[in-house]
């Protein structure tokens, strides 16, 4: 595997992103910076600049016209892909701790904190593609205030309307953004807190990932667990790779605890499990902190993960990867 | 080294990764066919909807036909 370093964040990244063509990456980080890189060689496209704060969290629509991001400066902003500037930008009492667009393109759905008064809320936007962007309806489609614990990752499921949620207790939930109810949860999905939730090719099946060392697959039409990959190590980031039957997973031990054990127990490499066994298959080593994000192109031909350490490295996969049948040569379906 | 790892496996392994792929591979199935079923039926609607317009441009050309008759 040749792994090329982007260098460009001062700081740690908390989300990655390829567009639907997978040539453009995208990269969010706590130095309040959003860039783009061209993802077969590394070179920086460009930057997203005007956050006053972390940028939590970025996705990039099916067309690669608009980004949005969330960031802890209580902002929502939508963004114009090929010229870098800011669109529309909403503002809540909160910051923005994740969005996602839905498999078309029209709507974002955004999860701002629960602090100071303020309760956790999930908001929908509709976005109006007409014209150059900047005629955004100020006012969210729809908003609720998600019951119990709060949520921290989210996403759009194939059926409208309705969101699948990752908490902080662990709960995996699908709700319906128009009324607020939850449709289905899974109380114990997770013991600890959801960190990352991705979606399979086909938004039929998603990943998640928690602080409990664990990620697991979910059948987001009925939150059935299908698969789950325990790991010793709390994990930030799982990601599915398309076209063979493996997942990738992230994560380490916080910096605070890094110090008072070895740089060994830290654990800072990107894990390969299969899929359908449950085993692990490989590990790749490179950063010097807990890795916090993880993508993979959308084709499968590459894979991208963003480091406590300030560093993204993208790893385009060599021949062996496509060509390993760990465990034999039976046909598994995407 | 994975071929050495094949030849060392046991048959009970082998059974049960079998099952594991089997059952992965049913559920796979069901949701592809759902998802097809469902996109299929939008298209449909899309079809109806592009008959009707044919149907219109067929009444037309029987119009221009009259006159040339008369």
């Amino acid at each position: 595997m040749r792994p090329i370093l982007l260098q460009g964040h001062e700081r740690s990244l908390t989300q990655i992103k390829f567009n639907a063509d997978g040539d453009l990456l995208f990269t969010c980080s706590k130095d309040n910076v959003i860039n783009v890189w061209f993802s077969h060689n590394g070179e920086r496209l460009g930057t997203y600049e005007g956050n006053n704060g972390t940028v939590w969290t970025v996705d990039v629509d099916p067309l690669s016209k608009f980004l949005v991001s969330g960031a802890a400066d209580n902002t929502l902003r939508l963004w114009s892909v090929s010229t870098g500037k800011c669109l529309y930008t909403w503002e809540f009492p909160t910051a923005v701790k994740r969005v996602a667009f839905n498999d078309k393109g029209t709507q974002v759905v955004c999860i701002t904190e629960q602090r100071m008064g303020h309760q956790c809320a999930i908001r929908v936007f509709e976005i109006n593609a007409e014209g150059d962007g900047t005629k955004q309806s100020k006012e969210p489609l729809y908003m609720f205030n998600p019951i119990g614990s709060k949520a921290t990752v989210c996403a759009f499921t194939l059926t409208p309307n309705v969101v699948i949620t990752g908490h902080e207790s662990g709960k995996v939930a699908l709700f319906n953004v128009k009324t607020g109810e939850e449709i289905d949860s899974n109380e114990r999905a997770h013991s600890d807190v959801v960190t990352d939730l991705q979606m399979s090719k086909d938004w039929t099946y998603c990943i998640t990932s928690s602080k409990d060392k664990a990620a697991r697959i979910h059948d987001t039409k009925n939150l059935m667990v299908i698969k789950t990959f325990n790991t010793e190590t709390p994990l930030n980031s799982a990601a599915l790779a398309p076209n063979r039957p493996f997942v990738l997973l992230g994560g380490g031990q916080e910096a605070m605890s890094v110090t008072t054990t070895s740089l060994r127990q830290g654990k800072f490499e990107t894990r390969f499990w299969h899929k359908v066994f449950e085993e692990e298959v490989g590990r790749v080593k490179g950063h010097f902190g807990p890795i916090n994000t993880i993508a993979v192109h959308p084709a499968g031909t590459s894979y991208a993960s963003g480091g406590e350490d300030g560093f993204v490295r993208v790893h385009h996969f060599d021949d062996s990867y496509f060509k390993a049948k760990p465990y034999g040569d039976l046909e598994i379906i995407e | 080294e994975d071929a050495a790892e094949e030849s060392n496996v046991s048959a009970e392994l082998i059974a049960l990764r079998k099952r594991l792929v089997d059952e992965w591979n049913a559920w796979r199935t069901l949701r592809m066919k759902e998802v097809g079923e469902e996109r299929h039926h939008k298209l449909q609607g899309k079809d109806d909807a592009k008959e009707e317009i044919e149907v219109w441009v067929d009444e037309v050309i029987e119009q221009i036909e009259e006159i040339i008759i008369e």
